[in-house]
């Protein structure tokens, strides 16, 4: 009796997954091949201001192709931005300037750097490489009711992350990541991240974002709404060329 | 010789229920008194514990004042404005070295964790904007702590392109490293300065540092003039302790007159602490405007007890004992102490009506001290005098003391030479009347300190090596992003720099201009504002994509709906500060549109208009106290010439001491405005004590000998108080500049009031005595 017991708990720990497991689970769900939708970010500075910008987005490839046209405020009417990742050589960006009737490159070395002066930094708008992270399981904690894995994130050198490491709770049935915590270089908390989900066709497509910036008391709450998945998309599209013109769909 | 008839007051026996109902306290009912006015006095000195020191200059203003409100406005949307700067460095060595570059990195990042502080400007936390192949570029000015010499000349590189940053940054000889410190706007700025001195000593051993800036000057001056007073307030003491002993020659009677001092002032503060902590209001915080208070107090409760024992002595001198001695000095003493203390009151009151917070506090606080001095001299101080065993023989009671030998001679003049002793007086009065013209007010931080102390110092480098330390903040409402008035803004900042005390200046239109350049290929023919709203807008939202819109904080605000012009000066005069505001006003009028709103601030602003303020309530309440005293003294002397003559002394050391300023350049600041109140506080009381007594005696002595005996039984205590209250003369020796202007004016407000009372009062006494006696008889 006793060895069989021995026997059970062997087994519970070798099939139980290790943080790149799940990970790499993660990794694999089911994401839609492109994604239109319009963005509404409202952003809070620490005396409770607020601004807000409404876009409307195309991406695809995992996001790691992206164009942008800013509809709100009507200052911003016009403004277009194009970025590219790649995994051999920096990303681009680009962006159109209706006023100047130029298209500029913008530098992407500081991945850190906030998008739109937002919570969310272009590292969190990036894809994050599985292979570029280390991956520890940490126990397992519900969040609102909602049973979920927790996992340490640790990225690697060559992921030059402004991060040292992020705590994430990954919705077990969805997989899903409701809620992550982010560490700056002095390994202190410096931001909180709640996720919404909706569940369109096969794929759980982001809604909703909730960014708090810890340290600065500054907030960042993106809703995404009109969402559409797998239209189709040409490659084309992300190109200098489109910056110039509003989408007709 | 002619006949001098004295009456002799039975002891306990006089013609006033009240007075003797005083006497009846003291002397049947000694222990009892005491022990109560001990019990009261511990009572009233434990709110001590509750004693708030606060030194934030901006509790001290107005609600109202147009440039607090601009300031309060201007820390609402950008942050505290009060910065503190830190040069670190070697003379003749260059900071363009990794080991500095190092250090500036590590002081940068210890500056940022520290809880006051909001946000850091120096080389290692600075932007640059570049167009590098056509990128706009937003990086770190300095990437990391380690820098190789490559690394370190694309610094210096990118600071020769642009002067006007590298101005903030390095001073002009390029051996001092600048980083500017802002701190969070609810913290006080003594705390402030504390945490960045703290930290800075401790990263930048190996450099010469210099510190500046309003919030460090701020932060650092009131505890050190604090620490300054403490410690020649008690060599003060120790100074009038020798005189009262030397003249007194008694102990146990100095013991006396110092326990009404120790026993009120403790009673004073531990009042104010009390009211703090019922009312929690700012009015009753101890800042540097109350530091004169104790000082104040204590010549005025000297002055009770000086009077009570020496006229003891001088009745103990004629035979009587101790309780007879006891009931008629009080009966001679107690309608003159009560006088003296009310009037003085009195005049304290008016700054109740002050717009400026502490003053209120001041007044009613250093009232209810006064009050207390005058029960503890008409109760107490007879009480334990009473109880003491005294001996006929001793030297204080057997013989005369130096003072009264002298005082007997200054009535014999007086009594010899009215009109001339009238006349001198006069020519007095008429010498200090013509310096009036030449008082100037000057809030200039950098002359509070004398040349070779380390914050004139600092000062001083700062404003000969770098941007300077003063800053003026123009606040500019409107729509920002608006070319024209980008445009305008950018105008007014060439307009500022014109001033030579102007180093650099800095706003939001200055980076758009880089922007634009940048944007244009880097073209300089397009460092100008774009021409388009849309354009500026355009640069904006290129800037949030590669940089932190954060950056721009201190500039604009979150809605683009207010700039803030920053102009960094070396150390400018009040009379400089008022003509250049002037000018940036008149030259808004002309060239600014009247539907913005453009407002000018910043700390020397706000203390140029606290000065004011201070100096308007300061002339207002001298020339209410001077009506207020001769009021009361007219009513309780049945006489309105009576009253006229109390302020006589009173309002010729006032126009001495206000024109001696002007004739030797003794600048009008928020500090000496408030000396006022010492003559105010200390000149009534010798008048009161002479009037009193002139009417007393005139009942009892011939008219061709009243002067004289009244100088002779009041010009002792009058001088002895003036004589032992001017061991303040020590504050001569800080060195801090009001200070010693502090004990200077002391000096002349004892001997001015006691000379104005034995000179001017008692000549005029005597040249219309015959007025005076008739009508008293």
């Amino acid at each position: 009796m006793r060895y069989l017991i021995i026997f059970i708990l062997l087994i519970g720990v070798l099939l139980a997954q290790s943080g790149y497991e799940i990970a790499k689970m993660v990794d694999e769900r089911l994401a839609p091949k492109d994604l239109t939708n319009t963005t509404n970010m409202i952003l809070t500075n620490s005396r409770g201001k607020t601004r807000t910008h409404t876009m409307i987005s195309k991406s695809m490839d995992g996001n790691k192709k992206q164009i942008i046209w800013f509809l709100e405020p009507k200052d911003d009417k016009g403004v277009a931005f194009l970025k590219i990742e790649h995994d051999d050589r920096d990303d681009e960006m680009r962006m159109w300037l209706p006023a100047f009737k130029k298209v500029r490159r913008i530098s992407s070395k500081k991945k850190g750097d906030a998008f739109m002066g937002s919570d969310l930094s272009y590292e969190d708008l990036s894809s994050r490489e599985l292979n570029e992270n280390d991956y520890n399981r940490m126990e397992d904690e519900p969040v609102n009711g909602i049973d979920c894995y927790v996992l340490e994130i640790i990225p690697k050198k060559k992921a030059k992350s402004s991060y040292t490491k992020h705590i994430s709770w990954v919705d077990k049935s969805t997989l899903t990541a409701v809620k992550e915590d982010s560490f700056d270089k002095r390994e202190k908390l410096h931001k909180t991240k709640e996720f919404g989900y909706r569940h369109i066709g096969d794929y759980q497509v982001i809604n909703r974002v909730f960014v708090r910036d810890t340290q600065n008391q500054h907030s960042t709450e993106v809703m995404f709404s009109d969402i559409k998945v797998d239209s189709g998309m040409d490659g084309n599209l992300f190109h200098e060329k489109n910056l110039k013109r509003l989408p007709r769909d | 010789m002619k006949n001098i008839i004295f009456k002799h007051m039975n002891s306990g026996i006089t013609n006033s229920p009240i007075r003797q109902w005083f006497i009846d306290q003291a002397l049947n009912h000694s222990k009892r008194t005491i022990i109560l006015s001990l019990i009261a006095t511990l009572i009233m000195g434990s709110g001590v514990r509750f004693l708030v020191i606060d030194d934030d200059m901006m509790k001290m203003l107005p609600k109202d004042l147009n440039s607090k409100i601009t300031w309060d406005a201007v820390q609402d949307e950008f942050g505290s404005t009060e910065i503190i700067f830190i040069a670190f460095g070697r003379d003749g060595e260059s900071v363009f070295k990794p080991q500095a570059l190092a250090d500036l990195w590590s002081l940068s990042e210890e500056l940022e964790t520290l809880p006051s502080v909001d946000d850091v400007i120096s080389i290692s936390t600075f932007t640059r904007i570049d167009n590098i192949d056509g990128f706009m570029e937003i990086d770190d000015l300095q990437s990391a702590q380690t820098l190789t010499d490559a690394e370190i000349d694309e610094i210096k590189i990118y600071l020769d392109k642009n002067p006007n940053i590298k101005k903030q940054l390095v001073s002009k000889g390029e051996d001092y490293l600048l980083t500017i410190v802002q701190p969070y706007d609810d913290v006080g700025l003594d705390t402030f300065r504390n945490d960045i001195v703290t930290a800075a000593d401790a990263i930048l051993k190996n450099y010469q540092i210099h510190f500046g800036g309003t919030a460090y000057v701020t932060g650092s001056v009131p505890q050190l003039i604090r620490k300054d007073v403490q410690s020649l307030i008690k060599v003060g003491m120790f100074i009038m302790v020798m005189i009262l002993l030397l003249n007194l020659r008694s102990f146990p009677g100095v013991i006396m007159v110092l326990m009404v001092i120790v026993f009120s002032l403790v009673s004073m503060m531990g009042f104010m602490g009390w009211i703090y902590n019922i009312t929690g209001s700012d009015r009753f915080l101890f800042a540097l405007l109350n530091t004169s208070m104790p000082i104040i107090l204590l010549t005025i409760a000297n002055s009770d007890g000086v009077h009570v024992v020496t006229k003891f002595f001088r009745e103990m001198r004629t035979g009587k004992n101790v309780k007879t001695a006891v009931a008629t000095t009080m009966d001679s003493l107690l309608i003159p102490i009560f006088l003296t203390s009310i009037t003085t009151i009195a005049a304290f009151l008016t700054m109740i009506s002050s717009p400026l917070e502490p003053l209120v506090g001041y007044g009613f606080c250093i009232s209810v001290g006064i009050g207390w001095a005058w029960f503890l001299s008409s109760l107490m101080l007879p009480a334990v005098i009473s109880l003491k065993k005294w001996d006929h023989k001793s030297r204080a009671i057997a013989q005369a003391s130096v003072f009264e030998m002298l005082v007997g001679r200054l009535g014999e003049v007086v009594l010899k030479y009215p009109k001339y002793v009238f006349s001198v007086g006069l020519l007095l009065v008429f010498f200090g009347l013509a310096g009036f013209y030449n008082i100037t007010v000057d809030v200039n931080v950098a002359s509070f300190f004398k040349p070779g102390t380390e914050i004139r110092d600092s000062m001083d480098f700062m404003d000969q090596e770098m941007t300077g330390t003063m800053d003026l903040r123009i606040r500019v409402e409107g729509d920002i992003k608006d070319p024209g008035i980008l445009r305008k803004m950018d105008s007014l900042q060439v307009f500022v720099e014109k001033n030579k005390k102007i180093a650099v200046t800095y706003s939001i239109a200055d980076v758009v201009k880089q922007m634009h350049r940048t944007v244009m290929d880097d073209s300089l023919k397009y460092e100008s504002i774009p021409q388009s709203r849309e354009k500026v807008n355009n640069l904006f939202t290129m800037y949030s994509m590669s940089g932190d819109p954060e950056d721009f904080s201190a500039m604009i605000d979150y809605d683009y709906t207010v700039g803030l012009i920053t102009a960094l000066s070396t150390v400018m005069t009040t009379e400089e500060v008022f003509s250049f505001v002037v000018s940036i006003s008149n030259y808004i009028t002309t060239y600014f549109n009247e539907n913005l709103n453009i407002d000018v601030t910043g700390m020397i602003v706000v203390i140029r208009d606290m000065v004011i303020l201070i100096i308007q309530s300061s002339s207002l309440s001298i020339l209410f106290s001077l009506i207020l005293i001769g009021i009361i003294a007219s009513i309780f002397f049945k006489r309105i010439l009576w009253g006229f003559l109390a302020v006589i002394p009173l309002t010729a050391a006032v126009i001495l001491n206000f024109g001696l300023m002007g004739h030797f350049n003794v600048s009008l600041n928020h500090i000496t405005a408030i000396l006022s109140a010492i003559i105010i506080g200390v000149g009534v009381d010798f008048a009161i004590h002479f009037i009193s007594q002139f009417r007393r005696l005139s009942q009892t002595v011939h008219e061709d000998q009243l002067s004289r005996e009244v100088i002779k039984d009041v010009g002792y205590p009058i001088i002895l108080d003036a004589g032992s209250n001017m061991g303040f003369g020590a504050l001569l020796f800080s060195a801090f500049v009001p200070v010693q202007y502090i004990g200077g004016l002391m000096v002349f407000a004892m001997i001015s009031t006691s000379m104005g009372t034995l000179t001017l009062l008692s000549s005029t006494s005597e040249l219309l005595k015959h007025r005076l006696i008739e009508r008293e008889n």
